[in-house]
């Protein structure tokens, strides 16, 4: 485990209730990287998520920006700079876009009104939908809100929970695109899992290999890419 | 016509009431889901806490404003230390719960109380006299008091809820507890301080209506069912049906009363589980309930 990682997670085990669905997972997020976790339904990705951002018990050790999280509370984790886009966008359905934004920006002392402009900049057709309530957006729109609003916190670090889960592949390269400027002109971190491993392999700087609760595979995007066995697991054959 | 007049202002008084307690059960519902049976009961203890205070020599308004702290106190309480650790549990169970405190509550109050009907002073000037006449009829200020309180309270919700951080965190957690995890909003925090409010604002409904109704340890029975049925009607999320819900059970409620003599006041309750019945067959949501708009 390099000392120089932003992120590191290491004999990561979780669960719900008896069943054990992470085995001792161990992984790293340097600042300024994105970093995306493969794997298929089933593989633990949403529990290695909502592990790292406290919202179910876990075990094992996770150290962000030289403090100890292992044991924080969501909203202490928030606070410490990391902010999730869950799965399935979870915005405010009955809230407008702007208080979805607002609400994102909860824990900001101080004024927000320059974030929200930042952002609104960043995703126009926010700012053109944003008295309209948020469940009325079309996918694709709720998933920029849902990333929009985790910036509104000022995080150090993006956790994406399968963001091109049910978009169209255009909507994907265009939310994509974002991720890769919030990381090129914002020096955001970003940890994505996903099931769509080209796209998301062709963004990463590096990535791991889930499958049913362990590590199995590692390297940079493109070596990923390059990978037989990948290609036929995540790819629908080789290509 | 004075006499509509005068019933209609009635109604109106008693239907603030109603729509009080509806927002304070309205409130609940949207943070927890729940349906705080004990939210009437609460309320005849801080009325009997204001009885208390005001023979201590304390001004009635004051009274009814620590009453109202010890609501919210009492409320919180019940979400902190009834609902919660059973929620995670069972939600299911809650109910049964909620309705061991509405009992215990009742119990208490008869315990350090007794059960002996006393008078309450109101706020408002309650004299004999102290009527304005509108339209030829005789309407009590005391009355145009509890419309005007009503006004005034939902003035200061609609504040908190569009113009206040709490407000906003208290929107987010009725509309998705995970994602106000996510953002940084303590819930649990807010869960407290939503049910504390209904608390405080269900006492304040009970100390409106303890002045003409007496105080007794069942001052809230009726109204608390009445309330009920206005919330369903109105929507159990929406807190612009809780209110139009309340006014029009209490509308109701004054015209049978006053018009319909071979139902009267005993026939009120079955009366009310028609209107019930009939909305919810027609709009199973209440009046103004979300059928929310969502798209995937």
């Amino acid at each position: 485990m390099s000392s120089g990682s932003f992120l590191s997670v290491t004999g990561l085990t979780a669960g719900y209730g008896p069943v054990e669905v992470l085995h001792g997972l161990e992984f790293t997020v340097g600042e300024g990287e994105i970093v995306v976790i493969l794997g298929a339904n089933g593989a633990g990705k949403t529990t290695a998520m909502r592990s790292i951002s406290g919202m179910i018990s876990r075990h094992g050790s996770i150290e962000f920006d030289g403090a100890d999280i292992s044991h924080a509370k969501p909203d202490a984790i928030v606070r410490a700079g990391i902010s999730q886009v869950p799965q399935g966008r979870g915005t405010f359905t009955d809230l407008t876009v702007d208080d979805n934004l607002v609400a994102g920006g909860y824990t900001v002392k101080g004024s927000i009104s320059a974030d929200l402009e930042r952002w609104y900049d960043l995703f126009p057709v926010l700012a053109e939908r944003r008295d309209q309530k948020a469940g009325s957006l079309s996918g694709g729109e709720q998933q920029m809100l849902a990333v929009a609003r985790a910036m509104m916190n000022r995080p150090k670090m993006l956790l994406c929970d399968e963001p091109s889960l049910g978009l169209a592949p255009l909507i994907t390269k265009e939310l994509f695109r974002v991720l890769g400027t919030l990381r090129d002109d914002h020096n955001m971190s970003l940890l994505i899992v996903e099931q769509n491993a080209g796209m998301a392999l062709a963004l990463a700087d590096r990535a791991y290999v889930l499958e049913t609760g362990s590590i199995v595979a590692t390297g940079t995007g493109d070596e990923l890419l390059a990978d037989d066995t990948i290609k036929e697991a995540y790819l629908g054959g080789v290509s | 016509m004075s006499l509509f007049l005068e019933r209609f202002v009635n109604g109106l008084a008693d239907g603030s009431i109603y729509a009080l307690l509806a927002l304070a059960l309205v409130v609940v519902f949207r943070s927890t889901g729940q349906l705080n049976f004990a939210q009437g009961e609460i309320g005849t203890m801080g009325a009997f806490f204001v009885s208390t205070l005001t023979l201590t020599g304390l001004p009635v308004w004051l009274s009814i404003g620590f009453a109202m702290v010890l609501g919210f106190l009492v409320s919180a309480g019940v979400e902190r230390i009834v609902v919660r650790p059973i929620e995670h549990r069972n939600p299911g169970a809650v109910i049964v719960a909620l309705i061991g405190v509405f009992l215990a509550v009742n119990q208490i109050v008869a315990m350090i109380w007794g059960v002996d009907a006393r008078s309450l002073p109101s706020v408002f000037p309650d004299d004999a006299d102290d009527f304005v006449t509108i339209g030829g009829a005789p309407i009590r200020i005391a009355r145009l008091g509890i419309i005007g309180v009503l006004i005034v309270v939902l003035f200061l919700l609609w504040l908190m809820f569009n113009k206040t951080k709490v407000g906003l965190a208290m929107r987010a957690v009725a509309n998705n507890q995970e994602s106000s995890n996510l953002v940084g909003i303590r819930v649990g925090s807010i869960l407290v301080v939503g049910w504390g409010l209904a608390g405080a604002i269900g006492v304040l409904a009970a100390a409106m209506l303890a002045p003409s109704a007496g105080l007794t340890g069942t001052l809230m029975l009726g109204p608390f069912l009445l309330a009920s049925v206005a919330a369903v009607l109105g929507g159990l999320d929406s807190p612009v049906g809780a209110v139009v819900g309340g006014l029009i059970i209490g509308l109701t409620e004054a015209f049978i009363v006053g018009y319909v003599d071979f139902l009267g006041a005993d026939m009120l309750f079955p009366v009310m589980l028609v209107i019930l019945l009939v909305v919810l067959l027609l709009r199973p949501s209440g009046l103004f309930g979300s059928e929310r708009v969502e798209r995937v």
